[in-house]
């Protein structure tokens, strides 16, 4: 078992009434890709934004372990700037280098359109940019909150291969979702429920546990049982 | 605090301007639209009101502040009902002046050019402007400072409010990126393009307005750039209050039309009624003002003790907004 590079333990968070974290605990080993899959609302994006310290929780402590990169659930970028311009302010932001800039587009496959202004590009090139801002440091830990939404579903596999990659080679990858079939790709699943982990395991583990043929189901069985 | 990451942010916001054209347009061609329309207004002949004379009035010479036309009782009352005359003169003992009246200024100018001039004619003396001294050169002070606040800050804050509603703030803040490597970064880049439109401002109010500017030019650039930095940091602390664009806009009014009124460009304040000089007294716009008509009207420099606390008035209130704007940048993100 390699070193942890994410943990968080008994993290509640609270906005007004609404519960969205309670006493969330979870270990993700390094180099894994790690999927958090609930319904919208159920905590999801909480659980990042706090992982990444933009939430103060209420109670509980979080610790990452390396430098994080982060995907926003929608592409957040300068429509007025271009691809390349985009790309380079983070990387500046980061302290990554000019040939990281390059290989970063490069790896999302936007190199050709680098010149192109944001605002001018479908949503699937939008995405793929906000993933090159995301990775152009080489973060070793690197958070996607609902990565693919609006995404086509070639981009889709693309976008998993190149997830496959970085992790191969020692990247932590935690990517969140409500598609099941996306659910599917991950090394290790977290079912989370009104701010709660309720199962844990791959997804044959989940499957044999809610003793279920398809994951969905699994998903709603074991939301069911008491947490 | 590092210089890198402040500077990356500045960069951006520039290179953002560059492809911005309506915002490069409201920051350097709306001010001189104001500015010459203002002049126009201020300078250009205005239509003097009309004055009727009913029948012979002898040695009445009303001034040349009216134009004079003749006509009879019937038609000067129907002209008077209907706006065309501002007043007219029925000349018997006692002459009686019949005004239309819901104009007080009208009013006032017929009034005067009726009065009959003095026997002795005094010799003149100004203390400070001249006869060519006139109302565009006092005003022009006063707006130069008001239009360079004014579009400083509507830009400011609605670029520092896209940051956060695009998401690009939370990225941001996700990052290595300090809060105040934030604020410093939007205030240089700011500061830089504010100062440009300043530059542009003062170039064309001597230049093409021929305002007047008694005192040292780079004086007057200097409470410009304050006043800039002000707005820059008042944008910033603003923009967290509201939250979305639409709300950023209807901060304007709040923050400008007080400004405007009570700074002294428009009413002098001592002239004010006492509650409201309190008021005046805490507008950063109002040392400007006064700093820039001492600097442009009367000439005074740096060794004016007045300017000196102007100057250093307007400079307190822009280090206060960088830190409030700073400090206040965490509070609203969470």
């Amino acid at each position: 078992m390699s070193a942890l590079a994410v943990r968080a333990e008994g993290v509640s968070k609270a906005f007004g009434s609404v519960r969205a974290l309670d006493g969330l605990s979870l270990e993700i080993p390094a180099g894994q890709i790690y999927g958090l899959l609930g319904p919208n609302g159920s905590g999801k994006t909480t659980l990042i934004r706090s992982l990444l310290g933009l939430v103060e929780p209420d109670s509980g402590t979080v610790s990452i372990h390396g430098r994080t990169g982060y995907m926003t659930q929608q592409a957040a970028l300068y429509d007025d700037l271009s691809v390349e311009e985009n790309v380079r302010f983070f990387a500046e932001v980061y302290g990554a280098s000019g040939a990281d800039v390059d290989e970063a587009m490069s790896v999302v496959e936007l190199f050709d359109r680098r010149r192109s202004v944001v605002r001018e590009l479908s949503g699937g090139m939008r995405q793929r940019c906000s993933l090159a801002c995301a990775l152009v440091h080489h973060p070793e830990v690197l958070l996607l909150d609902e990565p693919t939404v609006g995404v086509d579903p070639q981009l889709r596999v693309q976008f998993w291969e190149h997830f496959r990659r970085l992790a191969a080679s020692g990247t932590t990858i935690v990517v969140s979702s409500h598609v099941m079939d996306e659910a599917e790709r991950t090394e290790r699943l977290g079912l989370i429920r009104l701010g709660k982990l309720i199962a844990e395991g791959t997804a044959d583990e989940l499957r044999r546990q809610a003793g279920t043929e398809r994951l969905e189901d699994a998903f709603l069985k074991l939301s069911e049982a008491p947490a | 605090m590092s210089l890198r990451r402040t500077l990356a942010v500045s960069r951006r916001l520039l290179e953002q301007f560059r492809r911005d054209r309506r915002t490069l347009a409201l920051l350097f061609v709306v001010p001189l639209v104001i500015l010459a329309l203002l002049g126009y207004l201020l300078r250009g002949s205005a239509t003097a009101p009309k004055l009727a004379l009913v029948g012979d009035c002898g040695p009445l010479h009303p001034s040349a502040a009216v134009t004079v036309v003749h006509l009879d009782r019937a038609a000067a009352d129907s002209q008077l009902a209907s706006g065309e005359i501002a007043g007219f003169v029925l000349c018997q003992l006692p002459p009686e002046v019949h005004l239309e009246g819901s104009q007080p200024n009208e009013s006032a100018t017929v009034l005067q050019a009726l009065a009959s001039p003095s026997a002795v004619k005094p010799r003149i003396f100004y203390l400070y402007g001249g006869p060519s001294f006139d109302t565009l050169d006092y005003f022009g002070a006063g707006f130069v400072g008001l239009v360079v606040f004014f579009l400083v800050y509507v830009v400011t804050s609605v670029a520092f409010l896209r940051e956060r509603s695009s998401g690009t703030l939370e990225r941001l803040l996700a990052s290595p990126l300090r809060r105040g490597e934030i604020v410093v970064g939007y205030m240089l880049a700011f500061t830089a393009v504010a100062l440009v439109q300043s530059a542009v401002v003062l170039l064309f109010s001597l230049y093409a307005l021929r305002i007047t500017i008694e005192g040292n030019v780079g004086v007057v650039f200097l409470f410009e750039a304050l006043l800039a930095l002000s707005a820059v940091n008042a944008g910033i602390l603003l923009s967290g209050f509201a939250r979305t664009e639409f709300q950023a806009v209807q901060f304007i009014p709040l923050v400008i039309v007080p400004q405007m009124l009570l700074s002294g460009i428009v009413f002098p304040i001592a002239t004010e009624p006492g509650p409201l000089q309190p008021i005046s007294n805490v507008l950063p716009l109002t040392y400007g003002v006064y700093g820039l008509r001492d600097v442009m009207i009367k000439g005074a420099g740096l060794g004016s003790s007045g300017v000196l606390l102007d100057l250093g008035v307007v400079a307190a209130f822009a280090v206060a907004l960088v830190a409030a704007a700073g400090a206040t940048l965490r509070r609203r993100i969470a």
